[in-house]
């Protein structure tokens, strides 16, 4: 990609650091820590966000796989991951950081979960 | 000989079609009696467990492609076997087992960092780290410092203590007996008929959970066994999973069948714009051609998965991806750490996202699968409580929890073989 491309991006993209600083993070385990401490209105705010520009995102992202993202898309890529695992909780949960009437998810152990995605 | 429910012996078995034609064939040849709690409570049971069951039938250890290149090796921490086993490539790419337990002293080959441990042997070698025997990854004894002071050593017979080892549809399986009384392509005869031939091998993209609960293993694996539980446990994580159906038995004792039909998934946003990506794609769209042929031979559209119990602690769920998007099929696998203690191996497995993209898109299913297993295993430490207590000593099963009589009966005849 080039220069004028990458910073058309990271321009396109400035509202969102507020929600990068909060929810984008490389490796899973990062990221359920910090849905585990989500309030609902957090993960409200979250979805109305980046529902309506995830078909967009998604867009960005299917160009290149994980490793190779350019660096301007790092940050959209760990967004698009935790918006993955935080979106039930908006669509299903109402707004809970659990599951309801389930295990204690601190119990699970991912045997990737320190990996970046 | 181990026996059948029908009183044939295994062997005799074979190539018979394991179909089940209708819920009556299934009470007639099985009965309908409530089933006995025996098993999971006595902890004098689970010890005959691990002698006659454990000890003595095929089991899942590692996949082929969690070693892929020589000097690839896996260590797996076996409680139920009193033992921890190294799973190894060797030079010439054929893969064995060993004893985790070096023949100098007895220490640990390889130091174990987790239940599970992945190293890569170099220049082909395992060192132990007390005294510095080295051993090839065929288990050769191959040095030993200050040799020539041991007045007596046969290092021929210091080789590394074999485990029967053999690989089925690119699963790999140990067997404890030192002559194990069948192979592992006739213990899973009536399987492969159901699961033979699928490229389990393609879908190198695992997400694993685990979690130690405190309950006997099988109250595990029973939870995991029914479809009986989706429209109560699921109703959080699953609303979209409508009219579950759990039908179409199959029985290759001691190993069974069954297939999970059911509604789609894509009933948000969220997971309708993730499936999008994953259906879109060729390497990840549903696949029913890639079935073996006598899983779903009707072809009904709300086939999810088939869902086998694999005697006696292994499930394959098969999907092909036509149930959660892209998922080419999970495994469940359930290791008893003592009698009220088992360690519980959840499994999706994926073909290798090209695109990060992809790779977001299973991120997004295997959390939705993750929370449903959330679910479930929120029952199983209060249902053996329960259990424990006394209050009740017999199960009462419908139709839809066949496959739990049906290990419950195997599990009785290798106990009292
Ligand atoms: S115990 Fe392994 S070298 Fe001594
Ligand atoms: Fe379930």
């Amino acid at each position: 990609m080039d220069k004028t491309s990458s910073d058309a991006i990271t321009s396109r993209f400035s509202d969102l650091s507020p929600l990068l600083e909060k929810w984008a993070f490389p490796a899973e385990n990062q990221r359920s820590a910090v849905r585990w401490g989500a309030s609902a209105s957090e993960f409200e705010e979250f979805y109305s966000k980046m529902m309506p520009r995830l078909g967009e995102f998604l867009e960005l992202l299917s160009h290149n796989p994980p490793n190779k993202l350019p660096p301007e898309l790092h940050g959209i890529y760990q967004l698009v991951c935790a918006f993955a695992e935080a979106a039930p909780h908006h669509e299903l949960y109402k707004g809970s950081a659990e599951v309801p009437h389930s295990f204690d998810p601190r119990r699970f152990r991912a045997l990737h979960g320190n990996d970046p995605s | 000989m181990i026996t059948n429910d029908t009183g044939d012996s295994i062997s005799e078995q074979k190539s018979a079609s394991p179909r089940i034609s209708s819920t009556q064939e299934l009470r007639d040849r099985f009965g309908v009696a409530p089933v006995s709690t025996e098993s999971i409570c006595n902890p004098a049971i689970y010890d005959l467990e691990k002698e006659k069951i454990f000890r003595k039938t095929w089991l899942k250890v590692a996949t082929t492609w969690e070693i892929p290149e020589i000097g690839d090796c896996k260590v797996k921490d076996l409680p139920v076997l009193d033992t921890s086993l190294v799973i190894t490539r060797g030079r010439d790419g054929k893969i064995r087992a060993f004893h985790n337990v070096c023949t100098h002293r007895g220490n640990k080959i390889i130091p174990e960092t987790d239940t599970e441990t992945y190293v890569r042997a170099r220049a082909n070698v395992l060192t132990c780290r007390f005294h510095g025997w080295v051993f090839s990854t065929d288990g050769t004894l191959k040095s030993v410092p200050a040799q020539d002071h041991f007045g007596e050593l046969d290092t021929a017979c210091a080789r590394l203590r074999e485990v029967a080892c053999d690989v089925w549809q690119d699963f790999v399986f140990i067997n404890m007996e030192p002559e194990p009384s069948q192979t592992l392509a006739d213990y899973l005869d009536g399987l492969s008929v159901v699961f033979g031939g699928y490229p389990y091998a393609e879908s190198t993209q695992a997400y694993r959970y685990s979690t130690v609960l405190d309950c006997n293993w099988k109250v595990a694996l029973y939870a995991f066994s029914e479809g009986y539980h989706v429209p109560t446990i699921h109703a959080g994580s699953l609303p979209g999973f409508r009219g579950a159906d759990h039908a179409e038995f199959k029985v290759m004792s001691p190993h069974a069948s069954s297939t999970i039909f059911a509604g789609g998934m894509d009933t948000t946003p969220a997971t309708s714009a993730f499936a999008a990506v994953l259906h879109g794609s060729a390497a990840h769209r549903p696949r029913p051609d890639q079935l073996p042929k006598a899983i779903n031979p009707t072809g009904r559209p709300d086939f999810q998965f088939e869902l086998p119990t694999i005697f006696p602690n292994l499930i394959i769920h098969l999907g092909a991806g036509c149930g959660y998007p892209g998922l080419s099929f999970f495994t469940h696998q359930f290791w008893p750490m003592a009698h009220g203690k088992t360690l519980w191996e959840g499994t999706n497995y994926f073909r290798p996202p090209a695109t990060a993209a992809e790779k977001a898109a299973q991120i997004h299913v295997s959390a939705l699968h993750r929370n449903a297993w959330l679910e479930d295993t929120a029952t199983m430490e209060d249902t053996f409580k329960g259990l424990m207590s006394g209050a009740i000593t017999e199960m009462q099963l419908m139709d839809q929890e066949f496959l739990i009589r049906h290990i419950s009966q195997n599990i009785d005849k290798y106990i009292n073989a």
